[in-house]
């Protein structure tokens, strides 16, 4: 990737090469400073080690908890939980983004109302759901589907507004009927805005998603989390290992999928 | 008749006003023949070129394409737009290939057919590039082989070569000259380009200001490749250009008198 960019010339791989050699990447640099200071706040006393563990406790922790089935079951039992609340919440906002996103007058009527709901605060609906549905993984779908509902309502909706008339007199002019049309010219035109309002709600439902988990006491990370800071004082090492983890799934996702993705639609975006 | 058009009207109402945009135009269209159609700007040329497409409905009248009434897309009608529409998410072939696909044709046959267009547009190097990488001359002809491929009777070009710069636009002109001589189909141009409209007209169709009436069908009967210095390419554009001024002007006249009697109006209600 690093290397496409800088061109096929070899006398400029050859030279970029060997500056590589003698200099980390930044972000290696940033890492190791913050590494040494949290190492040396515990080591040397300043808070002790009940508060903050020293960071290589906490990465030997990250490592022994990724060996643990129970902890990657519930790893796994969260990701479900917010991969279903997504799609859950596609599934609706698609057709209706659709039509509301081709038709003034529906989308007057419609969008105003959602944004009122939009600006409900999701943690104390969340709530008042739990005393309807009852705990358990309903819930957290339900809530991480409403959190992902509005980024992709709003982005969806943007995308069909933006589509040129003239494309679907292309469509009509070929004789597209309304399926093909569909796919091969709303779809793809609306996937760049649908990506975003992906990896919006991806972030939105996974952040409500741990708070969910702790209320509705659901077995996921949120709940492991909140058991672990809460007991023993060595489990706050565990707790940390946790949430840490919780990042690097996000930004592993993120990258694989959606940067991934995003690599791909710039190739011909204007 | 190849393509005809009786007594189409056109009329939008935009409440409380109602616009008549295009009077009872009648013409007809040979077979084979590149039609022209010219007018002030405003006047509807386009919308008169999106209801033989099919695209849009005439209030009244009859648009027929080999005697049968046109009221939906046919598929012997194609298209060329003003701003290309290329789908940017499709490559140079595969925008190509696009009414092929709705056809259902074979990903062999697409290619077939995409391919010899390509090569006679002079793209077959930019074939799997994406339109964001082309210019607008290239990205216009990649429209007119999408418009080729499906192998219509008539063509029709809404303001092909007006967002395109002056020496391209020449270019290309002079390529779908040579398109429409090699594939005898019938082309029908909208434009606001006079030197344009002569230089690839068999017939120019004049239209006056709205509500566009046909003010005049003129024949060009330059031999081609025509040269826009010569005597008669003069004289034509001369006498279409006159008649075009004399539709702005009078244009302005109405206009300007509505505007009087509109004034007048409320200095009587200021009384």
């Amino acid at each position: 990737m690093g290397l496409s960019l800088l061109g096929n010339r070899t006398f400029h791989r050859v030279r970029d090469t060997s500056r590589r050699a003698l200099i980390p990447p930044a972000w290696v640099i940033s890492l190791a400073v913050i590494f040494i200071a949290w190492e040396s706040i515990s080591l040397l006393g300043f808070v002790s080690a009940n508060e903050l563990p020293p960071l290589h406790d906490v990465l030997i922790a990250l490592v022994q908890l990724v060996g643990t089935p129970t902890f990657l079951q519930r790893v796994g039992q969260s990701f479900l939980n917010v991969a279903a609340g997504i799609l859950l919440a596609v599934a609706i906002v698609m057709p209706l983004a659709l039509l509301v996103g081709s038709r003034r007058q529906l989308d007057e009527a419609i969008t105003p109302i959602i944004m009122l709901i939009g600006a409900l605060p999701d943690l104390a609906i969340l709530t008042l759901l739990v005393s309807f549905v009852g705990r358990g993984n309903v819930v957290a779908i339900a809530i991480a589907g409403f959190s992902a509902f509005f980024p992709t309502y709003f982005t969806i909706r943007q995308g069909v507004k933006e589509i040129p008339t003239d494309y679907f007199h292309v469509a009509s002019v070929f004789n597209a009927g309304r399926t093909q049309t569909f796919t091969k010219l709303v779809l793809p035109s609306i996937f760049p805005n649908l990506l975003t309002g992906l990896r919006l709600s991806f972030e939105f439902s996974w952040n409500v998603l741990l708070a969910v988990e702790i209320i509705a006491s659901v077995a996921g990370i949120g709940s492991f989390i909140s058991t672990a800071l809460g007991s023993a004082a060595h489990s706050i090492t565990f707790g940390l290992a946790a949430i840490m983890t919780v990042g690097l799934i996000t930004i592993a996702i993120d990258r694989a999928l959606f940067e991934r993705l995003e690599n791909k639609i710039k190739r011909w975006r204007y | 008749m190849h393509v005809e058009l009786s007594n189409v009207t056109k009329v939008y109402s935009d409440p409380p006003q109602i616009i008549t945009a295009l009077q009872d135009i009648s013409f007809q269209v040979n077979r084979g023949e590149f039609l022209c159609i010219v007018g002030p700007s405003g006047c509807g040329k386009s919308t008169l070129l999106r209801m033989i497409a099919g695209l849009d409905r005439p209030s009244s009248g009859q648009i027929r394409f080999k005697g049968d009434l046109v009221t939906s897309p046919h598929p012997k009608i194609s298209m060329v737009f003003q701003t290309f529409a290329l789908l940017p998410w499709r490559t140079v072939t595969e925008n190509v290939e696009f009414g092929l696909e709705i056809k259902g044709l074979s990903k062999k046959e697409r290619r077939a057919i995409s391919q010899e267009l390509l090569e006679m547009v002079g793209l077959k190097e930019t074939a799997n590039l994406y339109p964001k990488q082309l210019s607008g001359g290239m990205r216009q002809r990649v429209g007119i082989a999408r418009a080729l491929a499906v192998d219509p009777e008539v063509v029709l070009m809404d303001e092909a070569f007006s967002a395109i710069d002056e020496f391209t636009a020449e270019a290309l002109r002079e390529e779908v000259a040579e398109i429409h001589a090699e594939t005898q189909k019938t082309f029908l141009l909208v434009t606001h380009n006079l030197p344009e409209a002569i230089e690839l007209a068999d017939r120019i169709l004049v239209l006056s200001a709205r509500p566009a009436k046909v003010k005049s069908i003129v024949s060009i009967e330059i031999e081609r490749p025509r040269n826009p210095t010569r005597s008669e390419f003069v004289s034509i554009h001369r006498d279409i250009f006159s008649l075009l001024q004399a539709e702005l002007e009078s244009s302005i006249m109405r206009h300007r008198l509505s505007e009087l009697k509109e004034l007048q109006s409320l200095r009587d209600l200021e009384r």
